[in-house]
């Protein structure tokens, strides 16, 4: 169950225990995140769970799919080396003490 | 707690036919927003006689829905709301409308297997290629309009030009789009309405007319294959019935040939609306376009064009603090949702400006949310931006009886008039 964290630019952050499995896209809506919407539930349709991973936890992520990177490329806010899409980030012990910055549109 | 409680009353009444749920009028639009605001309080999940669906007005329970397929499967979201007459379904058997369920109705894994299919052409980035000649076609659209001194915002503006998109898409050149219109409105009163039964079997002969235009199509692009969805689908079918069937990709260019219109009609002439009706929205957008894309979402919100969508429980399960049985079906309303004020502040304002404009559930939510999405907003954003810089002055003529079309999930203004360079012309 890793701790994650969600940064805001205002400064704000929402701090979650994270059940294995779960994707932090709904993660952060359960969390109520504000601005991780995740409209399509995780169907790689929408890009609206877009963050900025850590780069200190990038080698932990991974990398973006093709159908991801596609999508990351019409997100709201420009995309950055680190934007992930949420939905396709699964919580595990490996990510434990991750942050996650959420981009303000 | 208080609002669970609130629930489990409502759900202790025993007999389903009490309380409000008798008084819903689920194909009238005039009072609604008044009648759910009074239920999300009262008796947030409710059933009712009158189409024998149970009803999910408050947003939380409605994401409980929408976000859990396997509870609440997809398989009557286009069911006829009003059952065929055993003529017409015997017709329809007889003459090849080999229909089947493939997107908005279809439950996992199949929905995953055709979803990712239909995604490699219906995404952002390939909806982004059409965006410079969808631009010039809005463009034209409301540079034909100048000189006009009273309009009609839908059979103007948003009646065709949603049609003329989807045929970019589909690689149609040679169609009147009015064609399409008839059938795509044709369909969704067959689906949502209630058609008078001497009306059924030319409804459904028309119906069956569009079932074939979209069987021809596909055949025409094996022979021909050139740059558009129906084409892109027979190639990544591959000859493999295991990727997507033949029948699944006619039906697919059947899908989007309603649900690439008849939404985003109802929706534009929605957002016209919120924006015309009341003083000052309009204004607003002229002294500051950078708010349109805002006040798209917000408009969507404010009046969803598409109202209710549809469900089924797989077992029974308990919503709201009430619990529907296994199979019963559910109206969920989407636009109840998008006026609850445990969300919203001030729901029954016009604000673009609000803080969470964009969590409305106009587009639905999770796997089934509208795949088309972005290219919806983006025909909404860019005719409005043209209009708004040509017709600052606009404002709608008086008076206007505002007459809603008689369905239970799209919600969409027949006619909306107005004076594009505002009263001192009339």
């Amino acid at each position: 169950m890793p701790k994650v964290t969600w940064m805001f630019e205002d400064g704000g952050e929402v701090f979650a225990d994270v059940k294995d499995g779960l994707s932090l896209m709904d993660a952060a809506v359960h969390n109520g995140v504000r601005g991780v919407i995740g409209e399509c539930g995780g169907g790689l349709m929408c890009a609206t769970c877009h963050v900025y991973v850590d780069p200190a936890f990038a080698h932990l992520t991974g990398e973006a799919s093709a159908m991801e990177s596609d999508l990351l490329d019409m997100t709201e806010v420009p995309r950055r080396p680190e934007s992930r899409l949420s939905c396709q980030l699964v919580a595990s012990e490996v990510l434990d003490g991750l942050v996650l910055r959420v981009p303000s549109a | 707690m208080k609002i669970e409680d609130q629930a489990v009353a409502s759900a202790s009444r025993g007999c389903p036919y009490s309380g409000l749920g008798s008084q819903y009028r689920a194909f009238e639009h005039e009072g609604v927003h008044e009648f759910l605001a009074r239920a999300r309080q009262e008796e947030p999940v409710f059933y009712s006689p009158e189409i024998d669906y149970w009803v999910v007005t408050r947003r939380e329970d409605v994401m409980a829905v929408m976000r859990h397929p396997d509870r609440f499967s997809a398989s009557t979201t286009l069911e006829p709301v009003t059952p065929f007459p055993e003529e017409l379904s015997r017709f329809l058997r007889e003459n090849d409308f080999t229909i089947e369920p493939v997107q908005s109705n279809t439950d996992r894994p199949k929905h995953t297997r055709i979803r990712m299919a239909a995604g490699q052409f219906l995404n952002a980035k390939r909806y982004a290629s059409y965006y410079p000649q969808i631009k010039e076609m809005i463009e034209r659209d409301v540079a034909a309009l100048k000189g006009r001194e009273q309009i009609d915002l839908i059979a103007d503006l948003a009646y065709e030009l949603p049609a003329r998109i989807v045929f970019l898409l589909l690689g149609i050149h040679d169609v009147d789009p009015r064609q399409i219109k008839r059938w795509g409105f044709n369909r969704a009163a067959l689906t949502w309405g209630r058609t008078p039964p001497e009306h059924m079997m030319d409804a459904g002969r028309d119906l069956n007319e569009f079932f074939q235009f979209s069987r021809a199509l596909v055949q025409q692009r094996k022979e021909q294959p050139g740059d558009d969805y129906p084409s892109k689908l027979l190639e990544i079918r591959g000859g493999n019935d295991e990727v997507l069937t033949e029948n699944e990709i006619i039906c697919l260019v059947f899908g989007i040939m309603l649900a690439g219109h008849e939404a985003v009609t109802a929706a534009m002439g929605n957002i016209f609306h919120a924006l015309l009706e009341q003083p000052g929205n309009w204004a607003r957008l002229v002294d500051n376009p950078a708010l349109i894309p805002s006040a798209v979402e917000e408009g969507l919100r404010f009046n969803s064009g598409m109202f209710n969508w549809r469900r089924r429980a797989t077992e029974d399960v308990v919503l709201g603090g009430v619990t529907v049985p296994k199979d019963a079906k559910i109206l969920v309303s989407l636009g109840s949702a998008n006026r609850d004020d445990r969300h919203f502040a001030d729901p029954h304002t016009f604000d673009p400006t609000r803080a969470n404009v964009r969590e409305h559930l106009a587009f639905g939510s999770g796997i089934h949310v509208c795949i088309g999405a972005p290219l919806a907003r983006f025909q909404m954003v860019t005719l409005l931006e043209a209009l708004v810089r040509e017709f600052p002055r606009m404002t709608l003529i008086p008076n206007q009886t505002p007459n809603w079309i008689r369905t239970i999930c799209p919600r969409g203004l027949t006619t909306l008039l107005a004076y594009p360079n505002g009263v001192a012309h009339a």
